[in-house]
C-alpha cells in the first residue's frame, strides 16, 4: 500500500510547468509587453528620451550654452519654453540635458543589477556563512538611508563628476534587488530541473548562468528598472541642491540655476517647470515599465473580463424542477466559463446531477477536469483567483435557484443550510485569527448567540471531531495537519447544515489519516443526517463511503451512477482507467496502470468525444461527434459503446487487457 | 524573545555600520575639504575638542588608524559629536535636538498618515476590483511615484503661495510671532506645515496604495477569503479581518524598506521650504562644510529609519501570530 498519486504521470519527458520555468519568459515576454498598455506607454516615453539623448545636436534649435538672447523671455515660436535668466534657450538646454539623465539611468541601473545578481544569487547558492554575511550586508545597506549617504560622500568631494555619481549610486543601490533575487534563487534551488542538472554533473557556474538566471528574467528586469528610476531622481536631487558639477548639461543643474535665480517668482516659470517634467517623464517611463512587468509576471494583477455575449444563447431549454422534499440539490444544465487571454474557457459544460437528503455523492476525476469548478459553482463561490462565471443552468438548493439569488440573499443561507470544507485547512483557515475567533465570527453573523453560547457550541463541535477543546484558542499554525482539517470540519458543523460540500478534504493527509478522517465524516453524517458532496481524484477513497459517484472528464459528466454499480461494472473507459490507476485497500494485488496522456487543455478541447485521444477503445466515430449520455440500467454513460443500451462488457474487458 | 533580540542585534550592527561609514568616508575621499574646515576652527575651540575633531576626520592625528577608530567610537558612544561650525560655539548634539521635533512633527506624522491612508485606499481599491479606484489609481500613482519631491514642492510654492497667496512660502513659523504654547503660534506652525506636508503626502502615498492594492489582490485569491465568503460573513468583515489583516503584513515590511526613500525626499522638501528640521539642517551643514554636524545628522537619520523599522516589526508581531511563535 503506497500513498496515492495523481494518475496523470504516465507521460514521458519534462513536465510542462518545469519546461516553462526553464524557458523563463523569452518570446512570450514581448507579446505580453505589446498587449499591456502601461508597458507600451513606458516604452514610447523611453524611446522618445533615447532619441533626444542620442541626437541632441540635430534636434535642439539653439546652442544650449550660448547666452545670446534676451534673458527671461516668455514662450514664443522662436523659444518654445522661453529663455533663462542668462539668456539661454530653455528647450535646447532640456534636449541637451537628456543625455546625462539617460546615461546615469542606464549606467546605474546596469551596475546595480549586475551587483544585485552577483551578490543575491551567490548568497543563495553558497549558503552557510557566506550567505549569512552577504545577507547581513544587504539588509544593512537596505536600511541605511542611501540618499543622505550619497550627500555625505558628495560633501567631501564637491563638484563630483558623472563617473563618481554613477559609481556611488550603483554601488549603493543594489540591495533591494539582491534581497529578492536571493530568496527567488533559494526557492528555485530545490526545483527538480536544477536537481537533474546537478545529477547530470553540470558545473555550478553553468547551472547558475543557464538554469537559474533565465527563470528570473522578470526580477532582473525589475531590478534594472527600479535602479534606473532611483538614479534619475537621486541625480536630479543632488544636482538641484548644488552637489554636482554646476557647469554640466543636465535637468538637475537647470533646476539648480532656476531655483537660484528665483525663476518661479520672476516669471520664468517654464525654466523651473520643464526640467522637472522631463525628470518625471523619464522616471515615469521606468516606473510604468516596472509596474507592467509586475503585472505580466503576476497574472492575478490583471483583470480579465468574460464576454458574456459569446455564449449563453441556449438558455431556452430550461428544465422545470419539481419540488421534491427529498431532493436537496438539483443541478440542471450547468455551464461555467473562465476568462483567459485566449477567450472564454468552458470548465464545466451542461452538467446535470442531484443530491438527496442525507446522501453521500462523490465527484471524481483527474486534476483539471472541472470538478472543483463545479463545486465552487454550486456553492456560488466562483471568483478570484479565476474570473469564473456561471454561463447558464440552474442550481436548485432546497427549492431556491441559487443562480438567481443575490449575494445578500445567499449570505443568509450560507453556513446555516450548507457549509464548505476545503482542500487544505492550512490555506483555508485565516492564519492571523484563532480557531475560536473564526468560529465566533460566523456564529455572530448568523445567530444571536451570546459569547458564552458560542464558546460552548464551539467546544461541542470540536468534541464531535475528537479534538480536545483546549485547542479552541489556538492559531491554525499551532495545530497539526490532521487537527486543522478536523477543526475545519468542526467549523462546518456549527449550524448542523443540510449539506456539506467537501473539496478533497483529506488530500493533505497521509493514508492512515485519510482513512480515519473518512470514517469520522461518515459517522458524523449518519448521526447528524447532512448530505455530502465530496470531490476527490482518489476513487478508491470514496468507494466505501459514497452512495453515488459522478465521474467528470474534461468539463463533462463521463459517468454517473450508484457507487457499487460503478465499481463492479465500470462502463466508461475513463472510469475503468481511473479504477485501475489506484490501489484497492482490500482485495487482490493487481498491477497498477496509469492513464497515458493527460486531460485536454480546456481552451482547446478535442473534437468528438473528449476522452478519445487517450481511449483504448477509440473508434473513428468517436473523433467526430460528441456522444450524449446514455442511460444503461439507471447508470448514465457518455460513450457510444452504450448507444444501444447494451453492455458490451466482454469486449471491453478483453480490449482493455489487450491494451496493457 | 529571540525575535526581539535578533532585531536589536540588527539595530546595533546597522548603527555600527553607519558610524564606521562616517569614520571611513572622510579618510577615503580625495581632497582636503576636512582640512579646510579644521582651519576655520583654529584658535576658536579648546585643544581637547580640536583633537576629537581631528580624530573624527583623520587630520593631523598621530594615532594609528585602529586606535583612532576606537577613540572615535568611544566619543560617539558618549554622545560627543563635536562642535558645530554653523552654530558656533554650540555643541552639535544640542543643535540636532532643536531640529528634531520639527522633522518628527512634519515628516514623521505625514509619513504615518500617508501610510495609513494609502493602505486603506489600496485595500478598498483591490476590494472593489474593476471599480473607479482600482481602474484610475494605479496608472496615476505609478506616474506620480516618478515625480521629484523637490520639484513638486517648487510647484506647490509657486501656485499656492506666490500665485494664490493662501499659505506662507517658507519657514516653519512666522519670525514675528513669539514661540510658545499659544494658539497663535500653533496655528502659525500648522499654516506653515500645510504645503510641505501636502507635498510629502502626495508623493509618498502612491507607493503604499499600489503595494497594498497588489497585496490585497493576492490575498483575495487565498482560500481563507473564499472560506470567509462561504461562511456568509458580511463583506466589510471579510475585507477587514480576512483580506486587510493579512495583506497589511507585507506592506508593513515594505514600509520599513521604503522609509529611506521617504526620508530622502523629505530632506529635499525641507530644503525647498526652508523648514527648520533635520533635513534642512543637514543640507545647511553640507553647504557650510560643517562636517561634525553633518555626520551627527546622518547618524540621526539612520537611527530614525531603524526606529521606524522596529516599530513596523512590533506591529507585524502584533498582527501576525506566526512571527510571535517562530521566535
Amino acid at each position: 500500500m503506497t500513498a496515492t498519486v495523481e494518475p496523470t504521470t504516465a507521460t514521458s519527458g519534462p513536465d510542462p510547468p518545469l519546461a516553462e520555468a526553464r524557458r523563463g519568459f523569452g518570446a512570450d515576454l514581448w507579446r505580453a509587453v505589446a498587449r499591456n498598455r502601461k508597458a507600451l506607454a513606458g516604452l514610447v516615453l523611453l524611446v522618445f528620451f533615447l532619441v533626444l539623448a542620442v541626437f541632441p545636436g540635430q534636434i535642439a534649435p539653439h546652442d544650449p550654452q550660448a547666452e545670446s538672447y534676451l534673458p527671461g523671455l516668455g514662450p514664443s515660436s522662436h523659444h518654445w519654453f522661453g529663455t533663462t535668466a542668462y539668456g539661454q534657450d530653455v528647450l535646447s538646454q532640456l534636449i541637451w540635458g537628456t543625455r546625462q539623465s539617460v546615461v546615469i539611468a542606464f549606467a546605474v541601473g546596469g551596475l546595480a543589477t549586475v551587483l544585485a545578481v552577483l551578490i543575491g544569487v551567490s548568497a543563495a547558492y553558497l549558503g552557510g556563512v557566506a550567505d549569512g554575511l552577504l545577507s547581513l550586508l544587504t539588509d544593512v545597506l537596505l536600511v541605511i538611508p542611501i540618499f543622505p549617504l550619497i550627500i555625505v560622500i558628495a560633501a567631501y568631494e564637491k563638484n563630483s563628476g558623472l563617473f563618481t555619481l554613477v559609481i556611488v549610486l550603483g554601488a549603493l543601490g543594489w540591495s533591494y534587488g539582491a534581497r529578492q533575487l536571493r530568496s527567488q534563487t533559494l526557492s528555485l534551488r530545490t526545483r527538480d530541473f536544477l536537481e537533474s542538472a546537478r545529477v547530470r554533473g553540470e558545473r555550478k557556474l553553468y547551472v547558475i548562468v543557464f538554469e537559474i538566471l533565465p527563470t528570473m528574467t522578470s526580477l532582473i528586469v525589475a531590478t534594472f528598472l527600479g535602479g534606473a528610476l532611483y538614479a534619475v531622481l537621486a541625480a536630479a536631487g543632488l544636482q538641484f541642491i548644488g552637489l554636482g558639477d554646476p557647469s554640466s548639461q543636465s535637468w538637475g543643474t537647470m533646476l539648480y540655476w532656476a531655483e537660484n535665480n528665483e525663476a518661479l517668482g520672476a516669471n520664468m516659470v517654464l525654466w523651473a517647470i520643464m526640467p522637472g517634467i522631463c525628470v518625471a517623464g523619464l522616471g515615469a517611463a521606468f516606473a510604468l515599465l516596472n509596474y507592467a512587468f509586475d503585472e505580466i509576471s503576476n497574472p492575478a494583477l490583471r483583470m480579465r473580463r468574460l464576454d458574456r455575449t459569446i455564449r449563453g444563447s441556449s438558455k431556452g431549454d430550461r428544465v422545470d424542477v419539481s419540488v421534491d422534499p427529498e431532493r436537496i440539490l438539483e443541478v440542471r444544465g450547468l455551464t461555467v466559463a473562465y476568462a483567459s487571454d485566449e477567450g472564454p474557457v468552458v470548465a464545466v459544460e451542461r452538467v446535470d446531477f442531484d443530491v438527496n437528503r442525507g446522501e453521500f455523492l462523490g465527484i471524481v476525476g483527474e486534476s483539471g477536469c472541472g470538478k472543483s469548478t463545479l463545486l465552487y459553482a454550486i456553492t456560488r463561490l466562483l471568483g478570484p483567483p479565476f474570473a469564473g462565471e456561471i454561463m447558464e443552468g440552474q442550481i436548485v438548493f432546497q427549492g431556491r435557484d441559487m443562480v438567481a439569488l443575490t449575494e445578500r440573499q445567499l449570505r443568509h443561507i450560507r453556513w446555516r443550510e450548507f457549509s464548505v470544507v476545503m482542500q487544505s485547512a492550512m490555506n483555508a483557515l485565516n492564519p492571523v485569527l484563532t480557531i475560536a475567533a473564526q468560529m465566533r465570527d460566523v456564529c455572530k453573523t448568523h445567530s444571536n448567540m451570546t459569547a458564552k453560547e458560542i464558546e460552548e457550541r464551539s467546544k461541542e463541535v470540536l468534541r464531535l471531531v475528537s479534538i480536545d477543546p483546549i485547542h479552541l484558542h489556538s492559531y491554525p499554525h499551532q495545530l497539526s495537519g490532521g487537527m486543522r482539517q478536523r477543526a475545519m470540519i468542526a467549523m462546518a458543523l456549527l449550524f448542523t447544515p443540510d449539506l456539506i460540500v467537501m473539496d478533497e478534504p483529506t488530500s493533505a493527509l497521509d493514508v492512515v489519516g485519510q482513512r480515519s478522517l473518512m470514517v469520522q465524516i461518515k459517522e458524523l453524517q449518519k448521526r447528524l443526517g447532512f448530505a455530502v458532496v465530496f470531490v476527490t481524484h482518489d476513487m478508491s477513497l470514496v468507494s466505501h463511503f459514497s452512495d453515488r459517484l459522478l465521474v467528470m472528464y474534461a468539463a463533462h459528466v463521463a459517468e454517473f451512477g450508484k457507487t457499487r454499480q460503478l465499481f463492479d461494472q465500470p462502463r466508461h473507459p475513463y472510469t475503468r482507467a481511473l479504477l485501475e490507476a489506484f490501489p484497492s485497500i482490500r482485495g487482490p494485488r493487481v498491477h497498477l496502470l496509469g492513464i497515458p496522456g493527460s486531460p485536454p487543455d480546456l481552451a482547446r478541447p478535442p473534437a468528438g468525444c473528449r476522452f478519445s485521444p487517450r481511449c483504448p477503445h477509440v473508434m473513428a466515430r468517436c473523433r467526430s461527434a460528441q456522444p450524449p449520455l446514455f442511460d444503461v440500467d439507471g447508470d448514465l454513460v457518455r460513450c457510444i459503446l452504450y448507444e444501444k443500451g447494451a453492455a458490451p462488457d466482454a469486449t471491453l474487458a478483453t480490449a482493455s487487457e489487450g491494451a496493457v | 524573545m529571540r525575535f526581539v533580540l535578533r532585531r536589536l542585534g540588527f539595530f546595533v550592527v546597522t548603527l555600527w555600520a553607519a558610524v564606521t561609514l562616517n569614520f571611513l568616508i572622510p579618510r577615503l575621499m580625495p581632497g582636503n575639504a576636512a582640512l579646510a574646515m579644521m582651519s576655520r576652527y583654529k584658535g576658536r575651540i579648546q585643544p581637547q575638542a580640536m583633537h576629537a575633531l581631528e580624530i573624527a576626520f583623520g587630520i593631523h592625528t598621530h594615532q594609528s588608524l585602529p586606535a583612532a577608530y576606537f577613540t572615535y567610537l568611544g566619543n560617539i558612544a558618549r554622545g560627543h559629536f563635536g562642535i558645530s561650525l554653523t552654530f558656533f560655539p554650540d555643541a552639535v548634539s544640542h543643535q540636532v535636538l532643536q531640529a528634531l521635533p520639527w522633522t518628527l512633527g512634519l515628516v514623521g506624522l505625514t509619513t504615518v498618515i500617508a501610510f495609513l491612508l494609502g493602505t486603506l485606499i489600496g485595500l478598498v481599491a483591490a476590494w472593489r476590483r474593476g471599480g473607479f479606484l482600482d481602474g484610475a489609481l494605479p496608472p496615476i500613482f505609478v506616474i506620480t511615484s516618478a515625480f521629484p519631491y523637490f520639484w513638486l514642492a517648487l510647484l506647490a510654492i509657486w501656485f499656492f503661495s506666490i500665485k494664490l497667496g493662501w499659505v506662507p512660502e517658507s519657514g516653519g513659523y512666522d519670525v514675528t510671532t513669539t514661540i510658545g504654547w499659544s494658539w497663535t503660534f500653533i496655528g502659525d506652525v500648522l499654516r506653515h506645515s500645510i504645503l510641505p506636508a501636502f507635498t510629502i503626502l502626495i508623493t509618498s502615498i502612491g507607493g503604499w496604495i499600489l503595494t497594498m492594492r497588489n497585496n490585497t489582490i493576492s490575498v483575495l485569491a487565498e482560500d481563507y477569503v473564499r472560506m470567509a465568503r462561504a461562511k456568509g460573513l458580511k463583506p466589510w468583515r471579510i475585507m477587514w479581518t480576512y483580506a486587510g489583516r493579512n495583506a497589511i503584513l507585507p506592506n508593513l515590511a515594505g514600509f520599513a524598506m521604503s522609509l529611506g526613500f521617504v526620508v530622502s525626499g523629505a530632506i529635499l522638501v525641507e530644503f525647498v521650504f526652508n523648514y527648520p528640521g533635520v533635513g534642512w539642517m543637514f543640507l545647511q551643514s553640507v553647504e557650510n562644510q560643517d562636517y561634525a554636524l553633518m555626520q551627527a545628522l546622518f547618524l540621526l537619520l539612520t537611527v530614525a529609519v531603524l526606529v521606524a523599522i522596529l516599530v513596523a516589526d512590533g506591529a507585524t508581531a502584533l498582527l501576525d501570530p506566526r512571527t510571535r511563535d517562530s521566535s
